[in-house]
């Protein structure tokens, strides 16, 4: 079967194909600089530009080497350790850039070179070598996706299934705990996520046992946690339709999620002295990003999927919240109400082994999607086209 | 002159496309030759069973039968390769090298050059797992979505949407005359295998005294899948107590074929409802269909009917749902200038 296509021609393919080298080399994380005119350099062209900047370099450490030994012989040396002494590279057409070049050489003075970049009709930029080290830019910028940036994998993911032992967590009509449900829900994602055999994957409890919130926070901090996902069952007696809703930490949005967190939070053993230290947490750029991203993927998945089954299911989207495990734990965390126990028909259904299967297979799955995609955008976006609707819901 | 030498270099390197998939890995080659595998493959368990077998490792339905003597691997689950674990990755390497060996006669260039579809989800993961995986037998490798190649060989490169239905995903790429982004391609994960396992789950419901396992159930999906009305009852033969006993599979096997229709549909609609207003006419119409899902009775059908309360619309199946990735994929490698091809 052939598809004819009026539109398309010997252009259009060509186009295609050089998208596919393009993308290629964007995976790679090997994509060629832009040219002047804005094309991409293919690699040998690129061989080109190394081999020329490779003889600058070269070429810019031979004179400053040079013109070191001069200030040396002109100048005696100072325990100041430099002068203003500025040379002038001619760089073609494209600038000049000066140099300031140390008197004598201390073992610091590289820490001190600065340099000024010229360019015709541009206001000359003064750079120097503490600058161009400062990562305050990147780290401070809430729109560079810094797991991107710094190439951050995840080996370890710690599951958290909320309540247990003597907090039976919310109770459903029938009797149906949640700490059951979850821990059931987190035994099965645990052997999900560990199917790759990428990742390991470990809960802050694989039995009805009690467990503080303090003592989930520290069982997380303790090893290397790249990823926290706590589980959780909503109970909202007084909401008609089931809804699943997932968080992240920050400050409460509204009245709801603060009786929320305070319901959740019961118990945390926290003293008031801790709480400076959390605080403190608080504004972790990478953190919140790669927080409401996998947020947002689970939510997409988990509610996209669960909507096949049940079309009334409301969405109530990715929230910011102050709970207690978000906050203390310091790798990327989230809480996800899976669903809601107080709907008798969403309580039966989560008696059933095949419906929690199927919960744990779409948790699985969103959680895999924002694992896929972790480092593919250097620019923070948003996972599955999925709006944040933190603010607003 | 340098052009000519180019053209030389390039006549020195087979080029083979590959499409690597859950169930079944095709391989279409630049000397026209082509073969698929089932993605199994097996390492015999110790000396014994070696001998038993006779060879150091079996691939497709031959580590299938053997599966007894063998540690055997689905090495693509889920359409990806499970990167980290040593022995998947190096299962992979052994299928991509088992399919070339297929394709490779003793006068052809030593020299490869692949394109390899993955599923769309899953690019960069799979990606970087491939490179290693392929390194040894191919010289140069470029990575598309399994969609994509297929959209590349069918020409539709336009106004179009491809939706792959495999056995561990479905995969959906809108084409709009460039190479697709995120947010034209989705993937979800109730596929070919979901089908099996759903028709499992309801045959062993209704007939719990017979004895049928999930090959068997696989090979009865392959032969009688369907959607809506049947042309006939479907009736297979099931062990029960070692006597083959007639069954009728009929609304077991109607029931797990259309369990992954909503999913596909949502999906379907929300890619078009999210395109050029100006243009969803024009994709509507050019819906096209792949992979071993394609060939289920009556989807395309279906699909169709679902799109036709928006207007006018035309879903079609590709012709060899086997090779159609493939295909498209060794279509855009040979297309492909010679200065986009970089070594591994």
């Amino acid at each position: 079967m052939t598809i004819r296509n009026p539109t398309q021609s010997g252009r259009l393919k060509s186009a295609i194909l050089k998208g596919v080298y393009d993308e290629n080399l964007r995976i790679d994380g090997d994509l060629p600089p832009a040219d002047r005119n804005g094309q991409i350099l293919t690699k040998r062209k690129k061989k080109a530009l190394t081999g020329s900047l490779l003889f600058l370099a070269v070429f810019l450490l031979l004179a400053s080497l040079y013109l070191d030994v001069l200030n040396f012989r002109e100048q005696p040396a100072t325990i100041a350790g430099r002068t203003t002494a500025q040379t002038e590279f001619s760089l073609g057409e494209t600038g000049v850039v000066e140099m300031s070049a140390p008197a004598l050489l201390p073992a610091y003075s590289s820490a001190q070179e600065s340099y000024i970049l010229r360019q015709p009709g541009i206001e000359p930029v003064e750079l120097n070598a503490e600058k161009l080290l400062d990562y305050s830019i990147i780290l401070n910028n809430a729109n560079v996706r810094l797991s991107s940036v710094f190439g951050l994998d995840v080996q370890t993911i710690v599951i958290d299934p909320g309540h247990g032992g003597k907090d039976p967590g919310a109770i459903g009509a029938l009797g149906t705990k949640e700490k059951d449900i979850v821990l059931d829900i987190a035994l099965g994602l645990r052997d999900k996520l560990e199917e790759s055999g990428k990742y390991k994957v470990v809960l802050t409890r694989d039995s009805d046992v009690t467990m503080s919130l303090t003592e989930r926070v520290e069982f997380a901090n303790s090893g290397r946690t790249d990823l926290f996902i706590s589980l959780h069952v909503n109970a909202l007696p007084q909401k008609r339709e089931n809804l699943i809703e997932t968080y992240y930490y920050g400050p409460p949005q509204d009245e709801e999620t603060l009786r929320l967190a305070e319901q959740e939070n019961r118990g945390s053993g926290l003293l008031t002295r801790d709480f400076e230290n959390m605080i403190k947490k608080i504004g972790n750029t990478f953190k919140e990003q790669e927080s409401a991203t996998l947020a947002s993927s689970i939510q997409h998945s988990l509610f996209t999927n669960v909507k096949k089954y049940d079309k009334d299911i409301a969405d109530a989207g990715i929230k910011i919240a102050p709970f207690v495990v978000l906050l203390g734990v310091d790798a990327p965390s989230v809480l996800v109400e899976i669903s809601c126990i107080t709907k008798k028909q969403e309580e039966l259904k989560l008696n059933m082994p095949a419906y929690r299967d199927e919960i744990t297979s779409f948790l699985a799955e969103g959680t895999t999607r924002y694992l896929a995609r972790r480092n593919l955008h250097v620019l923070k976006g948003v996972e599955n086209g999925q709006k944040e609707r933190s603010k607003s819901s | 002159m340098a052009k000519k030498s180019e053209a030389k270099a390039v006549d020195e390197k087979m080029i083979v496309g590959i499409d690597l998939g859950t169930s079944r890995s095709a391989i279409s080659a630049s000397n026209g030759k082509k073969k698929w595998v089932e993605s199994y493959v097996g390492w015999p368990k110790d000396f014994i069973a070696k001998k038993v077998v006779g060879a150091p490792i079996l691939f497709g339905g031959e580590a299938v039968e053997h599966r007894l003597s063998l540690d055997l691997y689905r090495p693509l689950k889920n359409g990806v390769i499970k990167e980290g674990t040593a022995r998947d990755e190096e299962a992979v390497k052994e299928l991509i090298h088992h399919l070339i060996s297929l394709v490779q006669a003793k006068n052809d260039a030593d020299k490869v050059r692949a394109v390899v579809g993955v599923p769309a989800e899953s690019f960069k993961v799979n990606k970087v797992a491939l490179k290693k995986a392929v390194a040894e037998y191919a010289d140069s490798l470029l990575v598309v979505s399994e969609p994509f190649a297929v959209a590349y060989g069918v020409n539709a490169l336009d106004n179009a949407m491809v939706i792959d239905i495999g056995a561990g995903t479905v995969d959906f790429c809108i084409m709009h005359g460039t190479v697709p982004n995120e947010d034209d391609q989705r993937t979800v994960l109730t596929a070919g295998d979901y089908i099996d396992q759903q028709l499992y789950n309801f045959l062993e419901e209704r007939y719990p005294h017979s004895d049928f396992n999930l090959n068997m159930v696989r090979r009865f999906k392959e032969k009688f899948s369907f959607i809506g009305e049947p042309e006939k009852a479907v009736k297979v033969d099931i062990p029960v107590d070692g006597r083959p006993t007639k069954h009728d599979i009929t609304d077991e096997m109607r029931r797990a074929c259309e369990s992954i229709l909503p999913a596909i549909v949502e999906l379907m609609l929300e890619l078009i409802a999210k395109f050029d207003p100006e243009y969803q006419d024009v994709i509507r119409k050019n819906v096209i269909l792949a992979g071993g899902g394609s060939q289920i009775e009556g989807l395309a059908e279906y699909l169709e009917k679902v799109l036709s309360e928006y207007g006018e619309s035309k879903v079609l199946a590709v012709d060899d749902p086997l090779f159609s990735g493939s295909d498209g994929a060794l279509a855009l490698a040979q297309d492909m200038p010679e200065e986009y091809w970089t070594e591994v």
